[in-house]
């Protein structure tokens, strides 16, 4: 069986006042892998990210979703099709309660439209989203704290909600940008085994600068370095490749 | 507020305005009713969405020449001229709102600015022919049934009765998912549009809202005064409901409310003490601005002792 190639880059380039932070990059994803991108600070791994969830378009190349063109695809589109992230600096509402951040995106997720009068009209909570919101937050293990306000939550609890957020959505790909930045020792072991846990639901791409952490995690590996793919392939053999090395190491 | 007083807040804000009936005339309390209406509707914008008009008395005015003009040249009948007026409020923001709602910040402030200038000198000299100008124009509107609005109780009546339902109206709109949607806009917009959500229709859907229901309170003025001038939709009444939202503390229906008639009051009586009475109302909005953020409204709920985790405002 010929696996589906779900998403897809042809020479993309951005270029940030003639500086090209991405450049001419080819990448595919087939469903259902689980693939790691790392590279040094400023290697352009977040723009490659922007690039494939619509925050800009590209100056030049084109994103493909599952052979389709989606270059000029809005950010808010991309996500209809199931193309979700999360960011490098946790991306929280700090004003809300910890379950109404999730409320947005189980509607986005669910059969009910968000233009219906129930959508402007009917209190939040009076149907089944405080059970769903509750199931979330308790897959993340935040179920206790549905009530409290965000900005309460510690760094570590606000990463784990951004990826119930993100699970909420129900995404056929899921991007998670370097999900372990800022996290103790002990939250980084939660959300690795989270993200063991759950991703067998959909393709996943993880962006992490410690080689180290995504080794077991990722069948893939691909490597970027100002602004280019300079390698990729099954982790041990892409660590061994002399190139990666004097990136990283800075000898082969 | 508990959970159980919020539960008949609606009765309780009805308590309240009849209390200040035997401080105040009728008329002067249906006025103070009516800036309530205006505070509510600046507030889905700004405490809500988080977006500060400088223009807001665009729409209120676009609903006191609504009202009158419908009542001259259509049907003196004032539900049909009052709805009229919502409607047609409703449409200039509609017609507005995709080239205002995709700025932010001062260009939203300004934006909205410039349209009310635009607004004043339509009015003012434009079409002069028919809005009587610098003049004005008087509103006469029918007896309808057992409803005379000549009465000024019997509009106090009904303006009270107004209110309320926009009460009504905003606690859904903001306890709604939509309301959720208006306060994730206000904190990073850029990350509701990763959560699937073209943000910009719902702006405009909130901005057109909220030019209806400012319409619906410069139709109510008509209806109490019987006149309307150019006072209605000048630019320099801005700060009045900027004032009044900041006081009573944004993003907060009851904050609004605080806010409007503690505005009212201070501009009603002030004056007759103080000569120059602006100049301290520009210090208290400096004082507003840098200590004291979240209005009275915000500070009265930071301290009840027993406050649940309060969900479905802003602020
Ligand atoms: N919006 C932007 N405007 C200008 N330069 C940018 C922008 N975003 C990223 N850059 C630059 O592009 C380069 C790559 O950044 P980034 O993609 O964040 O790298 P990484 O995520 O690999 O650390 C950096 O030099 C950064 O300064
Ligand atoms: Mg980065």
């Amino acid at each position: 069986m010929p696996e589906e190639i779900i998403l897809e880059t042809r020479g993309v380039t951005k270029r940030f006042d003639g500086f090209a932070a991405v450049s001419g990059v080819n990448y595919r994803l087939r469903e259902g892998e689980s693939a790691g991108i790392i590279g040094p600070n400023g290697a352009g791994k977040t723009t490659f990210f922007n690039l494939l969830t619509g925050m800009f378009p590209p100056t030049e190349g084109t994103v493909l979703y599952r052979g389709a063109d989606i270059t000029r695809i809005p950010a808010h589109g991309r996500v209809g099709r199931g193309i979700v992230r999360t960011f490098q600096l946790v991306s929280v509402f700090d004003s809300l309660t910890v379950r109404e951040n999730l409320v947005l995106a189980l509607i986005r997720a669910g059969k009910e439209h968000a233009v219906s009068a129930r959508f402007f009209l009917e209190d939040a909570w009076s149907g089944n989203l405080p059970d769903l919101s509750a199931g979330a937050l308790g897959t993340v293990g935040l179920r206790e704290k549905a009530l409290w306000k965000t900005s309460e939550l510690s760094y570590g609890d606000k990463r784990k909600l951004e990826i119930a957020l993100a699970l909420c959505l129900r995404p056929s790909v899921l991007l998670l940008d370097e999900p372990f930045a800022g996290l103790s020792d002990v939250e980084i072991v939660e959300v690795l085994e989270l993200i063991h846990r759950v991703r067998k639901d959909f393709t996943l791409v993880i962006i992490e600068h410690k080689i180290s952490r995504i080794v077991d995690l990722v069948s893939r590996l691909s490597v970027m370095h100002e602004g280019k793919l300079i390698a990729e392939g099954e982790p041990a053999e892409v660590l061994a490749d002399p190139l990666v090395r004097q990136v990283y190491w800075g000898r082969p | 507020m508990t959970e159980r007083l919020r539960r008949i807040d609606i009765l309780l804000i009805a308590g309240a305005f009849l209390l200040l009936l035997p401080f105040l005339k009728f008329q002067r309390t249906t006025d103070y009713i009516i800036f309530c209406v205006f505070v509510l509707s600046f507030d889905l914008i700004y405490g809500y969405m988080g977006r500060l008009s400088f223009g807001h008395m665009l729409f209120l005015g676009s609903g006191a020449y609504s009202v009158t003009l419908f009542a001259e040249h259509v049907s003196p009948n004032p539900f049909l001229s009052v709805l009229f007026a919502i409607v047609a409020a409703a449409a200039v923001g509609a017609l507005l709102g995709p080239v205002v709602v995709r700025t932010t910040g001062a260009a939203f402030a300004l934006i909205n600015l410039a349209f009310n200038q635009v607004g004043h000198f339509l009015v003012l000299i434009a079409f002069a022919r028919y809005t009587g100008g610098e003049d004005g124009m008087s509103a006469v509107f029918s007896k309808t049934g057992f409803l005379d609005f000549q009465d000024k109780r019997v509009l106090f009546g009904f303006c009270l009765a107004c209110l309320l339902l926009t009460c009504w109206g905003m606690k859904r709109l903001t306890r709604s998912p939509f309301g959720i949607l208006l306060r994730m806009i206000k904190e990073n917009e850029t990350r509701v549009k990763f959560l699937g959500y073209d943000t910009f229709r719902y702006k405009w859907a909130a901005y057109a809202i909220s030019a209806g229901v400012a319409g619906f309170s410069g139709a109510l003025s008509i209806l109490n005064y019987g006149y309307v001038t150019p006072s209605f939709i000048d630019t320099n009444r801005n700060v009045e409901v900027i004032f009044a939202s900041l006081i009573g503390g944004a993003g907060s229906i009851y904050g609004s409310l605080v806010g409007g008639v503690v505005f009212m009051a201070i501009s009603n009586y002030l004056p007759t003490y103080i000569p120059r009475w602006e100049m301290f109302l520009g210090f208290g909005l400096l004082l507003l601005v840098f200590r004291f953020r979240m209005g009275i409204w915000g500070a009265l709920s930071a301290l009840e002792a027993f406050r649940p985790r309060r969900e479905g405002e802003g602020g």
